[in-house]
């Protein structure tokens, strides 16, 4: 199910929703009249954020997802909340670029590019329980 | 993401994969599933061609890796491992790019998620599909 309000986009997702999810980005930059890098950032980095809580924090890559993104003064904050176990991406250590390619483990490869897209990253833990990541770019 | 192919002969047989749309985890699987079953038809020497690959996230760099091996003759039961398969491969950092897999005409910002995750140094990149095809 989909349930589309003028702020968030709240989805009974699977990994085939991350193109929905990716057209909400879409509506909300053209919106606050982004620029196609800008999107295209965005859309890289919570398809990135949602991935990983399908993969990792829902039984069978399948669960509750809310995304929304709102421009403040000359940023754009999005906000990633799932009601998956905790997980904090922050905490993630960076993976090591010196190593070989061959020798790097692939997790954790999502969160990186993130990490290098946006301006600012936080995680914090729902009362009701799950997991709300903020995701600010430069707007 | 449809995938178009066509092999070509350069030096040696290419094979050409032409993905369109955007490469997620949604559907990386299937860019797998097609290096699979190339290889198993004997194909040694890929281009994925690039050009209509509007989106790229970090599962379509996975897809990307696992076609290497593919190509390197890893048996999929080895290819679990992820990037520890590639050890298989004799390759490092400092060795260049590997000869297996080659990458034609990626979008800007596919190009900087492949930079931004170090994997431009592991794939040949051309603009040109004869140069790519050549290449081999």
């Amino acid at each position: 199910m989909v349930t589309f309000n003028p702020d968030s986009l709240q989805i009974d997702a699977e990994l085939a929703d991350l193109e929905t999810i990716r057209q909400y980005i879409e509506r909300r930059a053209a919106l606050f009249q982004l620029d196609r890098s800008t999107t295209y950032d965005i859309q890289l980095a919570v398809t990135e954020l949602v991935t990983n809580s399908l993969v990792h924090g829902y039984p069978q890559s399948h669960g509750w997802i809310e995304v929304q993104m709102e421009r403040q003064s000359e940023e754009i904050f999005v906000w990633v909340r799932d009601r998956a176990p905790y997980f904090d991406p922050t905490q993630r250590p960076a993976p090591d670029l010196s190593i070989p390619l061959h020798k790097r483990f692939p997790g954790g490869m999502g969160i990186y590019l993130t990490r290098q897209i946006v301006l600012k990253m936080a995680h914090r833990s729902l009362p009701e329980g799950g997991n709300e990541t903020t995701l600010v770019f430069p707007g | 993401m449809d995938i178009n192919i066509e092999t070509v002969q350069g030096n040696t047989s290419v094979t050409i994969l032409h993905p369109h749309g955007r490469i997620d985890g949604s559907n990386y699987q299937v860019l797998i599933d097609q290096g699979n079953r190339l290889y198993q038809a004997g194909t040694r020497h890929l281009v994925i061609d690039l050009a209509d690959v509007s989106f790229l996230s970090s599962a379509g760099l996975v897809a990307l890796h696992k076609l290497v091996l593919i190509m390197s003759g890893q048996k999929v039961e080895e290819q679990q491992d992820g990037w520890h398969a590639l050890g298989a491969i004799e390759h490092d950092a400092e060795a260049g790019p590997q000869g297996f897999v080659k990458l034609l005409n990626p979008q800007p910002k596919v190009a900087n998620t492949l930079q931004m995750a170090g994997m431009d140094a592991f794939f040949e990149t051309f603009t040109d599909t004869a140069a790519a095809v050549a290449s081999f």
